[in-house]
């Protein structure tokens, strides 16, 4: 008689395969016995199964204590407990990818065989992803075993009613076993099968029946979920690097001082942004799947306006910096340095301190309460300020010997130009010199017909700056076309509702004076008509221009908006910018370009960006610490895997998010925004908006994982959540639970 | 005390009705009940007793009926019921739980045929299919058997020692329709007699215990184990509740086995319920005409008093043993465990079977007189024998 | 006992603590629908302050406990016969307010003893009106026989006694329970776990026969990936296929979850072994789910006069 013992897995199909094999046996004439050891186990629960056959009638009604040969359906299992009694010269058969060498000292008594029949159920598409039905596999595999030809077992399992990949899988196993037989195979250790002496157990009567379940169901696991963060798409995008998520989830739990606290991590400037930016973090949003993107614009103008927090530098350290350029860079970096601990101070050419946030945008969209606030909170971490003081060449070695280290972040001064003739009229005039005199009071357009040329936002800036100064006309000429225009969409909007009008394709190609007008005198700009072309290096698609399409425009003033490049004259001859890199060598102070002089993006985002990379960059270098952009933001989460990936929409579970219209704030009325510089946004109400914020790849200790754990075995704990492994059953409902993918499974 | 004149299932409801009042000062007393006749007036008796904290409950059907009070008895109350028959057939699955959960309920059965043949008279072979349930079995043969049994029932089921349901049996219409004297003991005196209730192994709200949860073989034997103890306890207990009884009521309720002129019988009778006080009447004429027989009255089958019934029958040769009951195939129930009591003691006994008063059958003096002369004429044990199958004309049906 | 088992034990008593309903080393399938549905049980009850005695009878339910002396029920329980559960409620809840004692009696059945063999037990309790809350957690077959029919089980799906698919549509047991006009009657989903959560705490506060009836995803026997659990039930209520509603008196009728009117029923059958995708009419079923919500919606405008 020869007499199999199976360990696997409630679900695994044990007893039938225990019947495989018996009816293999059956079919060839001999006695057989297939059975299973009935409890109160459930999918995933250890089990066994028993097999005999026998030339002669079997008349042994117990279980099977001496197999000859056991069969192990889940490697998990395969520990001394399955080797028990096992005769010698018994084999063990394990369900493992593992070689069977890897087996040998732990059975060292026993010939041990390995098949992968988990991955050749998976791939028969045999049983559920958790628990794959691997019986009809191990079949064949069995029958390798024990000299079986592959067509007796495909004749059991086609008696039993199994067909198609259940045959596929078996003939697979039968092919795949790999066996390692051992050299010595010493007699095994005799079975203990002390019978107890029936008597008192627990009693009903005396109130028994409370007792802590003694079962670890964690042993019945395959796989087992770990926490995860990945890296939203708004966090990824951000140019100045701010914990959009992060911020959003505090507001979103109405905290707004943390709000602010988080934005301060990495930008000094969240109401200036929270107006002025052009927000790529919207448009990377993975919400516009669902319902629109989260109108994170409002979110940061909402913590920086509404939020208090007191910054204070973190330490005192002896080492002084200085910075030339007050603008968003060079006031980031002053904000950051200030607060690890250094004496900064920073040179400014103007009078006021601010840069382009003062002379570069105009009231109707950053009033100047908010560019003065935020920039009140740098100085009061102690920051030197020193205005009216020009950098050159020059005066830059002289800063560079009395300092540690110099940044230098002038920006972007030269105005780009194009050749259209009556240059150094007062008919044209630079972007940027038009708005910083509009800011300064001293403009006048009024009855003037103006055209602006360019598409970016010191376009849209002047040409409603222009109207609200009382021009009779406003337009605008760009090349290309709408989309290609790199200003904000809404200021593109707005410029619009306000009556200003956009010539698209258009390009000029020379300007006129127009003869025989007296004070008011009127221009002729003659343009051409535009089409889109292939991409030029930009990405953009090119205009070409449209032969014999010319046309005039008839103005009394010509704006150039048309961009800006760096004045690099207060470096020495052959100088490469590049952000980060130590400059001026021959020095022993380092020397760093930063902000739009060394990476002219354009934005005040990216200018904040810069200024906080340098400024950690400049502590590392003058401290020797190796401060991460990462650590500083404190945006890491207590987590077990940190992913390096962005996740994108079609990773999060959107349907398991409800559609909510997004908010957008009021605007003044349009009588208002035609004769004032009041600020046109007027600002939302609460934070509502902020939870409609994802949260992608981020855990917001919305906590449906813990309520859906059918366990109760996945807990909150602080900020971290606890699997209790002892009980995971590993089911994986919290991973498809979590909307945001933050919970991943791993196989055991 | 009063006495008055009753039915049997008027002292049965009398008595299931004053026990549950008696506990409550202590959980109170819950039942669920369902009519079939004829038991019915049990339990509109009690449906109609004016419980000071106790809920009777009428339900759909036996099986609820026992599931009501099981919940009652796991809730801590004093708790029973009543059924017969075909009732208690469908109640059978939760007969079964109540004595494994060692619930001392106390249930009236009143016996009457399993249908079919469909009839509402005496037959005990419902009780007796449900001989295996851990439940103590009483069979009565009168009113005031049944009242004094009953309560005393509570006082046994409920000791500690013993915890096991009790089921008091009458033999249809010749006891639960006969209206005879019967002596009601006032409701202090069986608030003397019954202490409060208390179940120690009841469901408590602020406990966490699960009562009936799997069990393998080791705590499954053990359980088993212990009912057995608890039976082999019950002879003892049972005397002592049978003392108290005596006490309170100034009464003897009888013994778990009664012999009547047994000290010297070479003939002995073993009957139960009112064939035992038919056969009583034979036993003393043929005493008077100087016959030496004896009858033994088994008012206790579950646990079955082997060691009663071998001394009782000490001086006898042989024995009838009168069953009002069929287990097709095997003959009467009462025979069988005779039979195995004597194994192995007295292989000289001849023990002869006789299956009378089936399926409601009138079972007469001289139905007892002719089994006499029947075993009389016996020089040893034949099969079961059956009285009264060629006597369609005695048998007044 | 182990060291680890140790920490999960809750003080016994007031309130129902969220472990002590149920324990952490149960031998419930993973992926449970009726695991998830107890826990969230426990939840309400220790929100609502309450606890409650259990009784179930049998079913996955019971088996879930565990072997004694042991149990994974962090409250009192007994285990009844299969049809008996609601009698020996009322028997326990009839104990408990006669000696005014905290706590609810609270049935605990799977379908196969509420909607076969329970079904006239349940029905006497509930025409009693007895003082207990009945949950069915409905995983539509016999679960702890390995997977048959009852009458809970949907048309088209296979079971081990519906081999070639079900014949007949699932029994609709809230309008039955509805009909005997007790206090409140509901449906609950636990992909829903607010509405879950408020539907016992309407339960607690009321007194008399309460019947909730949870959609309870068994991946084993509906042949589905254990972790897709909650989302096969959701699929169901928000496609029409589990409304969820309430009925208070048997009169009022209140409807919680409108289908959200884009996610297919299809996704229900094409994730579960059980259905054949060949097999399902989606047009008829997509139809029967209309015609029942516009039942349900006509049922629940008819408040004619509302019950208090």
């Amino acid at each position: 008689m020869i007499e199999i013992r199976i360990h696997g897995r409630g679900g695994q199909g044990g007893v039938t395969l225990a019947k495989l094999i018996a009816t293999s046996r059956f079919l060839k004439g001999l006695s057989v016995q297939a059975f299973g050891l009935y409890a109160a186990e459930r999918s995933g629960a250890p089990i066994q199964a028993f097999c005999r056959y026998s030339e002669d009638p079997i008349t042994n009604r117990n279980l099977i204590y001496e197999p000859d040969h056991v069969v192990v359906l889940d490697p998990t299992l395969a520990g001394p407990p399955i080797a028990a009694g096992l005769k010698s010269g018994g084999w063990i058969l394990i369900n493992t990818p593992e070689a069977p060498e890897q087996y040998t000292e732990q059975f060292p008594n026993n010939a041990v065989a390995t098949v992968d029949a988990t991955r050749i159920a998976r791939d028969n598409g045999l049983g559920t992803r958790s628990v794959p039905i691997v019986n009809t596999a191990l079949a064949g595999a069995v029958g390798k075993m024990f000299g079986f030809p592959l067509e007796e077992m495909q004749a059991a399992l086609e008696h039993l009613g199994f067909g198609g990949s259940n045959l596929t899988a078996a003939r697979s196993a039968f092919g795949q076993v790999r066996l390692l037989e051992n050299t010595s195979l010493p007699a095994p250790d005799k079975h203990a099968q002390t019978a107890e002496v029936p008597g008192h157990g627990p009693s009903l009567i005396e109130g028994a029946g409370s007792g802590l379940p003694q079962l670890k169901t964690g042993a019945w696991a395959t796989e087992q979920p770990h926490r995860q963060q990945m890296i939203p798409p708004c966090n990824h995008i951000c140019p100045a690097g701010n914990n959009v998520q992060g911020f959003l989830n505090a507001l979103a739990k109405d905290k707004v001082n943390e709000a602010l606290h988080i934005l301060l991590r990495t930008t000094p400037f969240p109401s200036i942004c929270g107006r002025a930016c052009p927000a790529p973090c919207m448009e990377a949003c993975n919400r516009i799947e669902l319902d629109g993107a989260v109108n994170v614009r409002e979110m940061e103008r909402y913590a920086g306006d509404h939020g208090e927090t007191d910054v204070q530098p973190e330490e005192v350290r002896e080492q002084t910096v200085a910075i030339a350029g007050s603008g968003p860079a060079g006031l980031t970096a002053a904000f950051h340095l200030a607060r690890f601990g250094y004496h900064v101070k920073v040179f400014e050419s103007a009078h006021e301190i601010g840069g382009l946030l003062r002379s570069g945008i105009p009231d109707f969209r950053l009033p100047e309460e908010a560019v003065n606030r935020e920039i009140q909170r740098i100085l009061d971490l102690g920051v030197d300020v020193e205005t009216d003081h020009p950098i050159d060449r020059e005066s830059l070695l002289d800063i560079a010997r009395s300092h540690d280290a110099v940044l230098v972040a002038t920006g972007q001064q030269e105005q780009r130009k194009l050749r259209l003739g009556m240059a150094g009229t007062r008919a044209v005039m630079p972007g940027l010199e038009f708005l910083d005199r509009v800011n300064h009071g001293t403009m006048r357009v009024d009855g003037e017909d103006v055209v602006v040329i360019g598409g970016g936002n010191t376009a849209m800036d002047a040409a409603r700056s222009a109207l609200r100064l009382g021009a009779s006309s406003v337009r605008v000429v760009y090349r290309r076309t709408r989309d290609e225009m790199p200003a904000i969409q809404e200021e593109i909007d707005e410029a619009q509702e306000e009556g200003i009008r956009i010539d698209f394709l258009t390009q000029p190609q020379s300007l006129h004076e127009e003869v025989g007008k007296s004070d008011k005198r009127r221009c002729t700009l003659i343009c051409q008509r535009m089409v889109l072309g292939e991409p030029d290096e930009s990405g953009r698609r090119a205009p070409v221009a449209v032969p014999d399409s010319e046309f005039e425009l008839n103005c009394h003033r010509l704006i150039l908006a048309l961009g800006q490049s760096p004045d690099m004259s207060v470096f020495p001859e052959g100088t490469e910018v590049r952000e980060g890199r130590q400059l001026l060598g021959l020095l022993e102070t380092p020397v760093f370009a930063i902000g739009d002089l060394a990476t002219a993006e354009g934005t005040v985002a990216a200018a904040i960006g810069s200024g906080r990379r340098s400024a950690i960059h400049v502590h590392n270098v003058l401290s020797g610490d190796h401060v991460t952009i990462t650590e500083h933001a404190e945006a890491a989460r207590d987590v077990d895997v940190w992913r390096d990936e962005v996740i994108g929409a079609d990773t999060m579970k959107l349907h398991l998010f409800e559609r909510q219209a997004g908010h957008q704030g009021e605007s003044l009325g349009m009588a208002r925004r035609r004769s004032t510089f009041d600020e046109v946004h007027l600002g939302v109400e609460d934070a509502a908006e902020a939870r409609r914020c994802l949260s992608c790849g981020v855990c917001n200790e919305c906590d449906l994982c813990v309520t859906y754990c059918p366990e109760g075995v996945l807990k909150r704990v602080g900020h971290r959540l606890e699997f209790d492994y002892a009980y995971c059953k590993g089911c994986g409902v919290c991973v498809a639970e979590c909307p945001r993918n933050v919970i991943f499974m791993s196989h055991l | 005390m009063t006495l008055q004149v009753v039915t049997g299932n008027h002292a049965a409801g009398y008595a299931l009705s004053t026990a549950g009042e008696a506990n409550r000062t202590a959980r109170g007393a819950a039942c669920g009940i369902y009519p079939i006749t004829p038991q019915t007036e049990i339990v509109e008796y009690v449906a109609k007793f004016p419980f000071s904290k106790g809920r009777v409950v009428p339900v759909e059907s036996e099986h609820s009926a026992m599931g009501v009070t099981m919940g009652a008895a796991l809730g801590g109350a004093r708790s029973f019921t009543a059924s017969s028959a075909n009732g208690l057939a469908y109640m059978t699955e939760n007969i079964m739980v109540a004595g494994y959960y060692r619930l001392p309920i106390v249930m009236v059965a009143v016996n009457r045929t399993l249908g079919p043949p469909w009839n509402i008279w005496v037959d005990q072979g419902d009780t007796l299919m449900l001989r295996d349930f851990a439940w103590l079995q009483f069979y009565c043969e009168d009113n005031q058997e049944v009242l004094d049994t009953t309560l005393l029932a509570f006082r046994l089921a409920e000791d500690h020692r013993i915890l096991l349901p009790v089921m008091v049996c009458m033999d249809a219409f010749i006891v639960s329709h006969t209206q005879m004297e019967t002596d009601l003991p006032d409701q202090a005196q069986v608030d003397r007699f019954l202490p409060d209730l208390d179940l120690k192994h009841r469901l408590r709200y602020d406990e966490a215990r699960t009562i009936g949860g799997l069990s393998w073989p080791q705590e499954g034997l053990s359980m088993r184990l212990e009912i057995d103890e608890a039976m082999g306890r019950v002879p003892e207990v049972f005397q002592e509740c049978r003392s108290a009884f005596t006490e309170a009521f100034g009464r003897d309720p009888g013994d778990q086995l009664q012999t009547f002129e047994t000290e010297d019988a070479e003939t002995v009778i073993v009957a139960t319920g009112t064939m035992a006080t038919t056969a009583r009447e034979v036993v003393r004429h043929r005493r008077e005409a100087g016959e030496r027989i004896g009858l033994v009255k088994l008012k206790m089958f579950r646990p079955f008093p082997q060691e009663s019934l071998r001394q009782a029958c000490r001086p006898a040769s042989r024995i009838a043993v009168l069953d009002r009951n069929y287990a097709a195939g095997s003959g009467g129930v009462f025979w069988q465990d005779t039979r195995a009591a004597f194994q192995g003691h007295r292989d000289d006994l001849l023990i002869q079977n006789y299956l009378a008063g089936l399926c409601g059958g009138d079972v007469t003096p001289a139905v007892i007189e002719q089994i006499l002369d029947d075993l009389a004429d016996r020089t040893e044990a034949g099969s079961p024998a059956w009285i009264g199958i060629d006597e369609h004309s005695e048998v007044p049906v | 006992m182990s060291a680890t088992a140790g920490k999960l034990e809750q003080l016994p008593g007031l309130p129902c603590t969220e472990e002590c309903l149920l324990r952490a080393g149960n031998t419930n399938c993973g992926g449970c629908g009726m695991s998830t549905g107890l826990t969230m049980l426990g939840r309400a009850l220790r929100d609502a302050g309450e606890t409650c005695t259990l009784v179930i009878p049998a079913c996955c339910g019971i088996v879930t406990a565990g072997a004694f002396p042991t149990t994974s029920y962090g409250v009192p329980t007994v285990a009844t016969t299969f049809a008996s559960a609601p009698a020996v409620a009322s028997g326990l809840a009839s104990i408990r307010d006669l000696n005014g004692e905290p706590g609810q009696v609270i049935c605990w059945a799977g379908d196969g003893g509420t909607y076969d063999i329970g079904l006239a037990t349940l029905s006497a309790a509930a025409e009693r009106n007895e003082n207990i809350i009945y949950f069915c957690y409905d995983n539509e077959i016999y679960g702890n026989t390995g997977g048959q029919r009852s009458s809970s089980t949907p048309a088209a799906a296979h079971t081990t006694t519906t081999p070639w698919g079900k014949a007949e549509d699932k029994k609709d047991i809230v309008s039955i329970m509805a009909a005997h006009r007790i206090p409140y009657a509901a449906t609950l989903s636990i992909a829903h776990p607010e509405d879950f959560a408020d539907k016992i705490k309407q339960a607690l506060s009321m007194t008399g026969m309460r019947f909730l009836l949870i959609h309870s995803p068994c991946p084993t026997g509906w042949k589905s990936e254990p972790a897709d659990s909650v989302e096969l039930v959701r699929i169901a209520v928000n496609s029409g296929l589990f409304p969820l509603y309430e009925v208070f008196h048997g009169l009022d009728y209140k409807i919680n979850v409108e289908p959200d009117g884009t996610t297919d029923p299809a996704d229900y059958f094409s994730r579960q072994k059980r259905f054949h995708p060949d097999e399902i009419d989606l047009e008829a079923t997509r139809k029967r789910c209309e015609n029942r919500f516009n039942q349900l919606r006509a049922l629940a405008r008819i408040n004619l006069a509302p019950v208090s």
